[in-house]
């Protein structure tokens, strides 16, 4: 990792269980800011639950615990005495399926918004308008803001989430496998705005397709059964992977 | 020829309903065709049930044989049908939903199961039973301690105020009606939480909600057609309940209460509690006029669910 850019998020030794299954292994790694980094590896390998503890969604469940430190701008997340809801603040997240919520195009946006800030309805319907541009939904939704975001197709549903995450202004975007629902278009959209929140937004994406991995990210991380085998720069990754392992799975020989 | 024997039965029994209930409404329409007709509307905006003298000749009003002095008039059976169905929704709904947030997300689920089979038996409990519980504990309780103390301390709200009266009456009846439907409630909607998808829940949280939020701002709005559905089928139940109703309501008559623990009566439990002195009357307009009451019932509860279909249907839509 080149000097000039500053570490985001770093995770330390990190383990974390399913009651007394051990899930992941040691993780350590660190993820610059403003880039986007992906994770891949096969079903089970942990990926999807290494990006839950960013956000500490785990610790909704009981049985499931994390191990270990992970640093947000040098602040330990594991710690007891965080603030979930304000690091929820802090870090956005995008799941599998489009998650709408049982309300208006604009209310899915302003209603995070209002959480945090207190905003006149001019300002609002400004700030409104641009987390739907930002997402790219602008010109879709623009003249059926007041109607139910659930009647929206799965791609603009997902932009809809998207927008959703970035209105709040957080830090930091976890998307678990965003696109997974989706078909090929909205696929191609939803990477052609990672592409273009990557400058404003330090982005973890998490996805089974490897070809997307190396379409959107920076910097990519392989998982294999709990333990990460390599992470690097994407290109350096695919072309000329450091372990077998990673080799064996680009290139097909498994997963 | 070949006879289609499956289709056929499907036909007879998918048909067996519909048809039951319109030749009920029929029935009721043309047993009780005199005393409509004798009634008129007076019926139903009066407040004068008289059965007249039972030991009298019977009289020819109108062409229709009556025993002396009999007048039908049922508004304060309407008033307090719909008052005791309504304040009980009000109390059940409430808290229905709060048992059944508990239930499916306040606890762990280890205990939420026993919990739940627990309330489910709650439902299934005959309505004599809560009856009694309500004349026994209830209505002593109320009568004694709360409804004066509810009146004193609200004596500046219209109908919280005023006579705290005996412990029968609107407001114990809507009590017993809440404790038997907030089971149904609260089941159903407790199936449907546990049934919405996690990551929907996830969404909320992960924008930095508390559960409570997700539950009060996500969750519930997006059960609102079961929540609907639910309160239909509950209302409907409060609306027909006769027997705890009767047992706790103070049987009023020609009385419309003036607050709500004034005692009241109910059509469902003046049909009941009535039909033996009607069966006295020689000339039967006593019972046909009962069969009047049970057809605007009837109608009621038909009205109910229209109206809650288009809530739904407007729901759905938006």
């Amino acid at each position: 990792m080149s000097e000039l850019q500053n570490t985001k998020i770093a995770v330390r030794h990190l383990d974390f269980y399913y009651g007394s299954n051990k899930s992941l292994k040691d993780i350590n790694l660190e993820m610059p800011e403003k880039q986007v980094t992906a994770f891949i590896g096969p079903s089970g390998c942990g990926k999807s639950t290494l990006l839950r503890v960013f956000n500490r969604m785990y610790s909704l469940y009981p049985g499931q615990r994390a191990t270990g430190e992970v640093l947000l701008d040098g602040e330990n997340i594991l710690s007891p005495s965080m603030d979930v809801n304000m690091l929820r603040a802090k870090i956005g997240m995008v799941f599998q399926k489009p998650t709408p919520f049982p309300m208006s195009i604009y209310d899915n946006i302003a209603f995070g918004i209002k959480l945090y800030e207190k905003l006149r309805k001019v300002e609002m319907d400004e700030r409104v308008e641009e987390a739907l541009r930002q997402a790219a939904l602008w010109d879709e939704v623009k003249d059926k803001l007041k109607t139910s975001g659930l009647g929206l197709s799965g791609g603009q549903q997902q932009r809809l989430c998207i927008a959703r995450a970035v209105a709040v202004k957080p830090e930091v975007i976890l998307l678990d496998e965003p696109t997974s629902a989706l078909d090929p278009i909205a696929t191609l959209k939803i990477e052609e705005l990672v592409s273009e929140l990557r400058n404003q937004f330090t982005i973890l994406i998490v996805t089974h397709n490897m070809q997307q991995a190396a379409r959107v990210s920076d910097y990519t991380a392989f998982m294999y059964i709990g333990e990460m085998v390599e992470f690097g720069q994407t290109n350096q990754l695919f072309t000329n992977p450091a372990k077998k392992q990673t080799e064996d799975y680009i290139t097909g020989r498994y997963g | 020829m070949k006879i289609p024997v499956f289709r056929t039965a499907l036909v007879a029994t998918a048909s067996f309903l519909p048809i039951s209930l319109l030749l009920l409404i029929i029935f009721l329409a043309v047993y009780s065709w005199p005393a409509i007709q004798y009634n008129q509307f007076h019926f139903l905006w009066t407040n004068d049930w008289n059965l007249g003298n039972l030991y009298g000749n019977p009289v020819s009003v109108n062409g229709h044989q009556i025993m002396p002095g009999a007048k039908y008039g049922i508004w304060f059976l309407v008033v307090g049908t719909i008052a005791s169905s309504v304040l009980a929704m009000l109390i059940a709904m409430p808290i229905a939903i709060g048992a059944a947030y508990f239930l499916s997300e306040g606890i762990r689920k280890t205990w939420s199961g026993p919990l739940s089979l627990f309330v489910d038996l709650l439902a299934a409990i005959p309505s004599v039973v809560y009856g009694l519980w309500g004349y026994a504990l209830l209505v002593p309780l109320f009568g004694h301690t709360i409804f004066p103390f509810l009146a004193k301390t609200f004596s500046f709200i219209p109908f919280l105020n005023g006579e705290a009266g005996s412990g029968y009456g609107l407001l114990t009846s809507a009590f017993v009606l809440a404790v038997m439907i907030i089971p149904l409630i609260s089941a159903t909607l407790r199936e449907s939480i546990q049934m919405t998808e996690p990551a929907l829940k996830e969404a909320g949280l992960s924008l930095g909600l508390n559960r409570l939020e997700v539950f009060w701002h996500i969750v519930l709005p997006k059960l609102r057609t079961v929540l609907i559905g639910v309160g239909i089928l509950a209302l409907g139940r409060a609306l027909g309940e006769t027997m705890a109703v009767l047992m706790v309501s103070g049987n009023a008559l020609n009385y419309l209460p003036n607050n709500i623990y004034a005692p009241i009566s109910t059509m469902a439990a003046f049909i009941a509690s009535q039909l033996d002195s009607a069966l006295q009357d020689p000339t039967n307009m006593a019972v046909e006029a009962l069969s009047e009451i049970a057809l605007v019932l009837l109608l009621i509860t038909v009205v109910v669910n229209i109206a809650a279909r288009m809530m739904l249907w407007m729901a759905k839509v938006r």
